[in-house]
């Protein structure tokens, strides 16, 4: 893979959904892999060059964005990371599963990686197809442990707090989140 | 004006004229990558990784699944390219390493 991979990311959130459509998550994922290469590539400073004369400085396409990261990925393994994807809207959600397998359609060095809740699974293997693999993720034992004992760690009134107390919570809690 | 004068006068044009062009080009890079996209998804992303337990959740890195994703290995029917972690509310998935 080498060291020199681009990694961008986009994290959903409920609060922000006039920010969400396709051609503005893939905008965010392309500025991200441009930002790190010293030269943008000139096809893009002839795109921005050519918009910027329009008043308003005209915004790319979903089309041409999907090509400017087809075009970067190709050359430089590029990894697109989205969080919680069923934060977005339904609409918007179809179309950018789709634009990110035309992604992956032209650029074998370039990986996606999803994180979700399960009721969109058929939706990611409908539209990904055979370019997806799924995963469901629930934390360990050991991890539930790790967690709570830094949490515990972190305690604002450390006094209130002895051994058996502490033993305790973490039986109880470990118990019911292994019972979920 | 001695011909000594005259080579630092062009020198120091020369050291000004390079830190000019280098702004203009970093200043349309700034301007291209506005252009792009306004967001800032670095920030949400810095604030995770800073909340994020050392150590947990770090068995997905070991699973079949993410290895042949990350090396883009061909597993069952899928060709690996893409890797979709499901989860009810709360398991960790924002938090994945």
């Amino acid at each position: 893979m080498g060291g020199n991979a681009a990694v961008a990311c986009f994290y959903f959130d409920f609060a922000t959904p006039e920010e969400q459509s396709p051609a503005a998550i893939l905008g965010s994922v392309l500025r991200q892999v441009v930002s790190g290469i010293d030269e943008v590539p000139e096809r893009i400073v002839k795109a921005f060059r050519d918009r910027e004369k329009v008043i308003g400085g005209q915004r790319l396409t979903l089309d041409e964005i999907v090509e400017f990261i087809q075009d970067m990925s190709s050359s430089r393994s590029t990894f697109i990371c989205i969080d919680a994807l069923d934060e977005c809207a339904a609409g918007h959600r179809v179309k950018l599963l789709d634009s990110l397998h035309q992604i992956l359609q032209m650029s074998p060095s370039a990986r996606v990686f999803i994180t979700g809740r399960p009721h969109i699974r058929g939706e990611v293997d409908t539209h990904l197809a055979e370019r997806a693999t799924t995963r469901s993720i629930t934390p360990t034992n050991d991890d539930i442990l790790t967690f709570l004992r830094a949490k515990l760690r972190d305690d604002a009134m450390p006094d209130a707090m002895d051994e058996r107390l502490e033993e305790e919570i973490i039986e109880n809690i470990t118990e019911t989140v292994s019972e979920m | 004006m001695s011909l000594h004068h005259i080579n630092d006068n062009i020198n120091s044009f020369n050291s000004i004229n390079n830190v000019w062009n280098n702004c203009t080009v970093a200043d349309e890079k700034s301007e291209i990558l506005a252009w792009l996209s306004p967001l800032e998804p670095r920030i949400r992303h810095q604030d995770i990784q800073t909340r994020r337990v050392e150590g947990v959740g770090d068995w997905l890195l070991q699973t079949q699944e993410y290895r042949n994703w990350l090396s883009g290995i061909r597993g069952g029917e899928s060709d690996g390219s893409a890797l979709f972690c499901y989860g009810g509310p709360g398991v960790g998935k924002t938090y994945i390493r």
